[in-house]
């Protein structure tokens, strides 16, 4: 399936894929600090685990600091 | 590693030091580069933890920021420039022209000020109610009050509100409590615990380690469900319980400029590690100066919630079991008298600051109150024969000499 994480577009081989093992596997900086927005929408950092992406969703892996112009 | 003086000591080193510094060096830099276009885009998303102007995030900043963060226990911290700076942030964050702050009519005389000179011409309106009466709180709190706003202990009225009754009735209303806790710090007093939303410090005073620098902070305890508040529902929707946070970093924290500087962050977090010492020997001071004074014949009333004698001294006892924080009053005879005393003074600074290392003296009618006529320093609590005395960490025996110095001249 195809999913877009972080504005890039990804093929993702396994069908289940749980918000946890997308982090892990896209190697995110800082897990810790990251806010996960699946299309849009905040997840609850207790949901990772058993939240699954689908074909077309948007993953967004954001940070409070860096963003904003200067 | 749980005890208050260990974590403030050790804290949390973000990532390794280069030269393996045991002190994080200060990055005193504007900007930070980035390795290809791609990187920077990121970082500007907000899709990359990465530092690009320090007007946003300064790695120096930020390992002050977390140490604060992990010794409050706290969701997340952001230092600012000043305290005064973290009371407006917080507030232009939740409030909007229409909606209204109900606090406490003991308030701080600068906070006072940006409430009915600053934000009231915006069309933002503050409701004063004595922080005792519980009712009153509830009653003045309608669908368009965004914040419930006090002060720990108020300055210089030393007010013990029932903190724990007032986060009751402000939840019961869907609004949140922001709380002033410059005068505890999380050292003598844990917000957290006592359902406080937010707390704003000055950390100019006891954290700065001995009014070295500028600073203040806004800690977002991670209680309050921000979709309840309008202003900040739509970052709810992306950042859940960090909406406050996000909210903050980036709009008002940002575009206020209200950035902590680099060199100042470092002196704070310097001052991080004595904290618990200075308020330690500062507690223990004030209370036993407290407690001489009492004894005075000169001195009509001295005021310290540490004291048996004070009103507050169980709910002091309640939530400041380390001590009641290095501020008392005490009254003499008249406005004459307060100038005589400290006048005679040779230790003790006469200085509007409070929690320095040195012991500072202030004729608080008469200075930080000048701007407000006699009716209105009545309603604040502020009498024309008291006199604050902000307790350092010198030696009592010292201290208590400097102030029959200061009795002598009545």
């Amino acid at each position: 399936m195809q999913i877009v994480v972080n504005g890039s577009a990804e093929n993702v081989p396994d069908p289940a894929l749980t918000i946890a093992e997308l982090l892990q596997r896209s190697g995110v900086e800082s897990p810790e600090m990251v806010s996960v927005q699946l299309n849009g929408e905040f997840v609850d950092r207790q949901d990772y685990g058993n939240k699954s992406v689908t074909d077309g969703d948007e993953v967004d892996f954001l940070y409070f600091m860096g963003g904003g112009r200067a | 590693m749980t005890a208050f003086a260990t974590k403030a000591i050790h804290g949390a080193l973000l990532k390794p030091e280069a030269h393996g510094s045991l002190r994080p060096p200060v990055y005193d830099s504007v900007a930070f580069e980035f390795a290809d276009s791609h990187q920077i885009q990121l970082a500007f998303e907000g899709r990359k933890p990465a530092h690009a102007y320090s007007r946003i995030t300064n790695p120096t900043v930020d390992e002050f920021e977390q140490r604060v963060r992990i010794l409050a226990d706290a969701l997340g911290v952001i230092a600012v420039s000043s305290g005064m700076a973290a009371i407006s942030n917080v507030i232009m964050a939740l409030a909007e022209t229409g909606a209204n702050i109900v606090t406490t009519r003991w308030i701080f005389g600068n906070t006072y000020s940006l409430f009915e000179e600053t934000f009231r011409p915006w069309g933002l309106e503050t409701r004063y109610v004595d922080m005792e009466d519980e009712k009153a709180v509830a009653a003045a709190i309608d669908g368009k009050t965004r914040v419930v706003f006090l002060e720990v202990i108020t300055n210089p009225q030393l007010q013990v509100a029932d903190i724990d009754a007032i986060t009751e009735v402000a939840h019961a209303h869907g609004v949140p409590v922001v709380l002033d806790g410059t005068v505890t710090t999380p050292y003598l007093f844990r917000s957290r615990d006592h359902g406080v939303d937010v707390e704003v410090i000055s950390s100019t005073k006891y954290i700065s380690g001995g009014a070295t620098s500028m600073g203040g902070l806004i800690l977002d305890n991670g209680l309050f469900d921000w979709k309840r508040n309008p202003k900040l529902e739509p970052y709810a929707k992306k950042f859940g319980p960090g909406a406050l946070l996000a909210g903050l970093r980036r709009e008002v924290y940002r575009n206020a400029g209200a950035c902590q500087s680099a060199h100042n962050a470092y002196l704070q977090t310097l001052g991080l590690e004595t904290l618990s010492l200075r308020i330690g020997k500062s507690t223990a001071n004030t209370l036993a100066l407290a407690q001489w004074l009492e004894k005075q014949a000169k001195v009509k009333s001295v005021d310290y919630p540490g004291l048996a004698s004070s009103i507050y001294a169980k709910r002091a006892a309640q939530f400041f079991p380390r001590g009641a924080g290095g501020i008392l009053t005490l009254d003499v005879a008249s406005r004459e008298q307060c100038y005589a005393f400290q006048d005679a003074l040779k230790l003790v600074r006469r200085a509007t600051n409070i929690n320095d290392n040195k012991s500072l003296i202030l004729h608080p009618a008469s200075t930080i109150f000048c701007e407000f006529d006699e009716a209105q320093k009545q309603s604040m609590g502020v009498r024309d024969t008291m006199l604050r005395l902000s307790v350092g960490i010198e030696e009592v025996e010292d201290l208590i000499e400097d102030l029959e110095r200061g009795l002598a001249a009545l």
